[in-house]
């Protein structure tokens, strides 16, 4: 089977800098990739290069089976790619339903009218427990609601692969879980999702694979539990001395 | 329940009720009543000027488009109005083509001209947008004095209006009236059919976020495009019936910074990204200009400076949003807007 | 040759107070991203003020340009701290209509205080000049030139060398953080524009000088403003004068050769050319590029 998404040889630089350099991964459908690193690893540039928000300057995207290498947003869009922003991004000036049902009128699976896209909107916002804020303005949402409608936006264009960018980072527990259920019960549904985050249980719960970034490059790609006792890892994370230290006591330990 | 929202958002996207019936009733009546105006309420001259204000309405409306939904404020939309009136009073003038001929000529060249500038011109943003525009129609106002054996440089070209070599006969101040009414209400119904469908959903989701718009699917590049074209051809058919009424044209006025400006102080004061507000900005905005320049002919400007002044700092989300909020919270409060857009 | 040669130093000197007229313009769009339409107006304020205080008072314009500045400085901060400062946060084109409704009242006042009549401040040296070769210098252009490129190395030493200056830089940067950090914005603000106005009409009451001027002009400086900010980079001190010289000589060139009256359409294809392609403008690094605004 195709995988939905292949990234070979990926790479950008600004200048003298390399934010991403020479990332290759597959996903195949239904499958959930969590990516994680330390700040300024070069995740939010990997989904910018994905979703056509930046140029690689070398490497290549293939979505579906399709060359969309340097497409535009919209065209990834129309790939049934959807994405959310770190910094969430609302239209400011229309209410909650209104900015989902935008997602709904535009993707590759567009209602016919916007009865039909305001419609498929309040389905969307059921579905991430938004409903009761339909007809709020998007400034007044809180944290949590405020990831709810990003969510919902890219939800609403009925992707087959979801990029999350941090979706997680700010929310209480309780949010968490309710996120994590959500990304599972779309994974069941088929979705393919690809999942940036900082919050590591909520990567190890929920990720078929899992992608650890260091300083652009692609550090460590295997299963949850492997790359998180991984000491590169951990050395990325915690700095050299820590990893040693771990070695070391693991060797005790195992000596012992 | 329908979408109660900011004053961006359509009214229109509800299904037609009631309320929709009744404005449509009065729309209807109001429509009847300009029609017979002229006729039994109105001298030449006040029908001269009533047509002043229904070019501006369309002025307002075309910027509208690219201004206020698509949210890129051009400075330079005077280029297709002279463009416009150019193409008209050159094949009027010298091939002798009618001037129902020459108006939908012109209303071409607008577009053309509009998406050959927009593809470029357009992946700019904000203040350098507003300048890129305005430099293109000043580069165009320069290339159009510079080919006088043309144009006739800054002597002008005249239409033919009178005589043997009238293509089409002058149709004088009640002609043009109704003309101007015409294109007043093409451009008011584009503006209405855009803010209800999804082109004008799309315009914008682009001027509130552009990178979330590209995002959800939007072709940000065919959409600005788009906007820009029907801007262009609005208001290049403005410049076609103008070309005609004035019968004389001059590129200084015909591409004049002043008419951008008045275009964009109307739709801005009567309400950008709204139906009615451009109507409103251009009505108010006219008759207040005429009225100063009948009696305070050597302040005019002066003063007009001055109420534009005001008018920003007062109301510069516009009348129509003004209205519904001062409605919607049941006050109206000026101080409030300073408050919230002041350092 | 010689026509290119004559051309060309015409231009640069010409350029050289082209840039002190257009710093303060890309000092406050590089600063507070206000683009002032006024600016124009601006500078034919410092023209007349020059030409009245010569023909008034008999005092020399060498001497009327600091009066000129120094009376800018103050209008330009008042406009800014009480008016300007209202729609800082609105959308973009609020700044521009606002300022354009200034200019209109300014221009205007002129002339219904001067009439349109055109004006020039005669000097003590008139038309003399010296003579390089076959390029002839007229001392006004050239003391006009030398005048303008002190001024604009008087701003680069106060931006990098004083309290204030880095301060100014600051806020352009991050009002937020320089809030946070004891600087007092609106004031900030205010003064930034002041001494935009402020070399705005020094360069006015210069350009009096060596050519005629009357209201009309006023749109005229602002355009070549908008020119050189974008060529040089927003905020960009040496990039303003890089692009006042450039412009300068375009402009001569394009006299020289191709006719008076398509200096501005060569001017506008310069600017949006350089827009599309590299609107950081010529000397690159955009001062403000990182802007977070509070």
């Amino acid at each position: 089977m195709t995988p939905i998404l292949e990234v070979e040889q990926l790479s950008r630089r600004f200048g003298g800098l390399a934010a991403v350099n020479d990332v290759s991964f597959s996903l195949a459908e239904a499958e959930v990739l969590g990516v994680i690193g330390p700040n300024g690893a070069g995740k939010s540039t990997l989904i910018n290069l994905i979703t056509g928000h930046l140029k690689p300057t070398a490497g290549r995207v293939v979505i579906g089976g399709r060359d969309v290498t340097g497409a535009r947003p919209w065209a990834i869009a129309d790939a049934e790619v959807a994405r959310t922003f770190q910094i969430v991004k609302p239209f400011r000036e229309l209410n909650v339903r209104e900015n989902v049902a935008i997602g709904a009128m535009f993707g590759p699976s567009r209602a016919g009218s916007t009865r039909e896209a305001n419609a498929r909107a309040d389905e969307v916002l059921e579905r991430v427990g938004l409903a009761e804020k339909a007809d709020a303005e998007p400034g007044g949402l809180n944290v949590a609601d405020a990831r709810r409608l990003e969510l919902a936006k890219a939800l609403a264009m009925r992707p087959r692969l979801l990029l999350l960018d941090e979706v997680m980072a700010g929310l209480r527990p309780r949010e968490i879980e309710a996120a994590l259920e959500l990304i599972r019960s779309l994974k069941d549904e088929g979705m393919t999702i690809l999942v940036v985050e900082h919050v590591m249980k909520a990567i190890l719960s929920v990720s078929d694979t899992v992608l650890v970034m260091h300083e652009g490059e692609e550090l460590v790609h295997g299963k949850p539990h492997e790359v998180m006792e991984d000491e590169r890892v951990i050395e990325a994370y915690l700095g050299k001395r820590y990893a040693k230290r771990m070695r070391a006591r693991r060797e005790e330990a195992g000596g012992a | 329940m329908a979408s109660v929202s900011s004053a961006t958002a359509p009214a229109g996207v509800r299904a037609i009720g009631p309320r929709q019936l009744v404005l449509g009733g009065v729309l209807l009546a109001g429509l009847v009543v300009l029609a017979l105006l002229p006729q039994y309420f109105l001298l030449s001259s006040e029908q001269r000027t009533m047509a002043g204000v229904f070019m501006f309405v369309a002025l307002a409306q075309g910027w509208n488009l690219i201004g206020g939904f698509a949210g890129y404020p051009s400075f330079g939309n005077v280029v297709f109005f002279g463009l416009g009136g150019y193409t008209t009073a050159i094949l009027m003038a010298k091939s002798g083509v009618a001037f129902w001929l020459a108006l939908p000529a012109a209303a071409a060249v607008g577009v053309a001209f509009a998406v050959l500038m927009g593809l470029p011109v357009l992946r700019l943003r904000g203040h350098y947008f507003a300048i890129a525009t305005l430099g293109v129609a000043e580069g165009v106002r320069e290339v159009v004095v510079n080919l006088d054996g043309l144009t006739g440089g800054n002597s002008g070209i005249t239409v033919p209006a009178v005589g043997a070599k009238a293509v089409t006969s002058y149709p004088g101040n009640t002609g043009f009236y109704f003309y101007f009414l015409a294109l007043a209400l093409l451009a008011t119904g584009v503006v209405w059919l855009v803010s209800r469908s999804r082109f004008g959903y799309g315009l914008r989701a682009i001027a509130q976020d552009e990178e979330a718009a590209a995002a959800a699917g939007i072709n940000t590049t065919r959409l600005k495009v788009a906007a820009f074209a029907l801007s262009g051809l609005l208001t290049a058919m403005a410049g076609a019936m103008y070309a005609f009424q004035q019968v004389t044209i001059y590129p200084a006025r015909l591409f004049s910074v002043d008419i951008t400006v008045l275009m964009v102080v109307m739709a801005v004061i009567g309400g950008t990204g709204t139906v009615i507000g451009p109507v409103i900005g251009a009505v108010l905005l006219q008759f207040l200009s005429e009225w100063l320049r009948t009696n305070y002919t050597d302040l005019h400007t002066f003063i007009f400076g001055g109420i534009i002044i005001v008018a920003v700092v007062l109301l510069p989300m516009g009348i129509v949003s003004f209205a519904r909020e001062s409605w919607a919270h049941r006050r109206i409060s000026l101080l409030d807007t300073i408050r919230a857009y002041r350092l | 040759m010689t026509q290119f040669l004559q051309a060309t130093v015409n231009g640069l000197l010409d350029g050289g107070l082209l840039a002190l007229v257009a710093v303060g313009f890309s000092l406050v769009w590089g600063v507070m991203n206000i683009v002032n339409l006024a600016h124009g107006a601006f500078v034919l304020i410092g023209a007349y003020i020059g030409w009245k205080l010569d023909s008034s008072a008999g005092i020399p314009p060498l001497l009327a340009m600091f009066v000129a500045a120094a009376a800018l400085l103050g209008v330009g901060y008042l406009v800014q701290r009480y008016l300007i400062n209202l729609v800082v946060n609105a959308p973009i084109w609020m700044t521009l209509l606002l300022t354009f409704g200034l200019s209109l009242v300014l221009v205007n006042g002129l002339v219904l205080l001067f009439t349109g009549d055109f004006r020039s401040i005669p000097t003590s040296y008139g038309s003399d000049g010296l003579t390089l070769g076959d390029v002839r210098i007229p001392y006004g252009r050239l003391i006009a030139f030398a005048i303008a490129i002190a001024f604009t190395l008087g701003l680069v030493w106060f931006m990098d060398r004083t309290r204030l200056g880095l301060a100014i830089k600051a806020t352009g940067m991050d009002r937020g953080a320089a809030r946070l950090m004891g600087v007092k914005v609106r004031r900030v603000y205010g003064l930034t524009f002041g001494i935009a106005a402020g070399l705005a009409g020094a360069a006015g009451a210069i350009y009096g000088t060596v050519d005629t001027f009357s209201p009309a002009d006023a749109g005229g400086f602002t355009l070549q403003s908008f020119v050189i900010a974008v060529l040089g980079g927003l905020g960009n001190m040496w990039g303003a004068l890089a692009g006042g010289l450039l412009l300068g000589v375009v402009q001569a060139w394009s006299g020289q050769y191709l006719g008076g009256t398509l200096i501005n359409a060569v001017a506008f294809a310069v600017l949006v050319t350089v827009l599309i392609v590299r609107p950081a403008g010529l000397l690159g690094k955009p001062y403000y590029e990182a802007r977070v605004e509070v």
